[in-house]
């Protein structure tokens, strides 16, 4: 496993009650929940950064190009 | 991550030291693709001309990890390796974000999913036994999914763990390993779609494969 470094984050009342939210709802510990956030993020871009597009799809079966800056 | 395990001499059934990293690079890749692979086809080959059944004809010959090269620096990636006797005798893709539980109640709770998960060839029963062959070694593909199993409680899934199993390993994931077989998906090829539950995955790395 690799070793971990601690940085201090701070979040307005509405972010940490998404954050809180999120934790419960994914029964995730808010670090993990920071965690996935970064590993989407990060895949997200680089699929984006290639030439990938990312597509919302609703129940009517409309896609909606979501733009990632 | 360096680790070392046992695997099992599959002729003395003696324990063997093993080792199981995550230092993984595109070295590994290319020794699937230079040592496995032309033993994988050779043995589907001997396997379709001799008429064995076709839930026991490898699926998994048109691999290629050499394409799985850039995912090597996506954190949403890991990948696992074990070695022993100086060559690579299993290999393992699981993606860490974007994936959730399909258990009725595990619905939305992030998981683990073994995207590909090979042992060597020549740790595959009817692949050697097409070739003429003795088996090498057992537990590899035990030894990953318990890796696979650690992953998801490091990264606070709590054991929480799926996959899309070939028709060839479906009794191995859930006879051996105990997972639930949660229904076969339209969208994969039809593959079946097997999950740990937190529950389940402790009994695993407790008890160990049945």
């Amino acid at each position: 496993m690799n070793s971990k470094k601690t940085m201090t984050l701070n979040l307005t009342d509405q972010e940490m009650r998404v954050l809180e939210d999120l934790s419960s709802q994914k029964d995730l510990s808010k670090t993990a929940i920071l965690r996935q956030a970064l590993r989407l993020y990060q895949l997200v871009d680089v699929k984006l950064a290639e030439g990938g597009k990312l597509f919302f799809e609703d129940q009517k079966k409309e896609k909606a190009e979501l733009m990632v800056l | 991550m360096r680790v070392p395990i046992q695997i099992v001499d599959w002729a003395t059934r003696e324990p063997v030291q093993a080792e199981l990293f995550d230092g993984v690079t595109v070295e590994h890749f290319l020794e699937t693709q230079n040592e496995w692979r032309p033993v994988v086809v050779e043995a589907a080959k001997k396997m379709v001309q001799s008429g064995s059944p076709q839930d026991i004809v490898p699926r998994h010959f048109h691999w290629d990890w050499t394409s799985k090269e850039a995912d090597l620096r996506i954190l949403a990636f890991s990948f696992i390796g074990i070695s022993a006797g100086g060559n690579l005798q299993g290999l393992m893709k699981l993606e860490n974000a974007g994936r959730s539980g399909r258990i009725a109640w595990q619905k939305g709770k992030p998981l683990t999913y073994v995207d590909y998960l090979e042992t060597a060839p020549w740790n595959i029963k009817p692949l050697m036994q097409a070739l003429g062959r003795s088996q090498k070694f057992a537990a590899v593909g035990t030894r990953l999914i318990e890796a696979a199993v650690r992953k998801s409680l490091d990264e606070g899934f709590k054991g929480r763990l799926a996959l899309h199993s070939l028709t060839t390993s479906e009794r191995f994931y859930l006879d051996v390993c105990g997972m639930t077989a949660v229904g076969r998906d339209p969208a994969k090829q039809n593959l079946l779609w097997c999950e740990f539950t937190p529950e389940q995955a402790e009994r695993f790395l407790k008890e160990g494969a049945t």
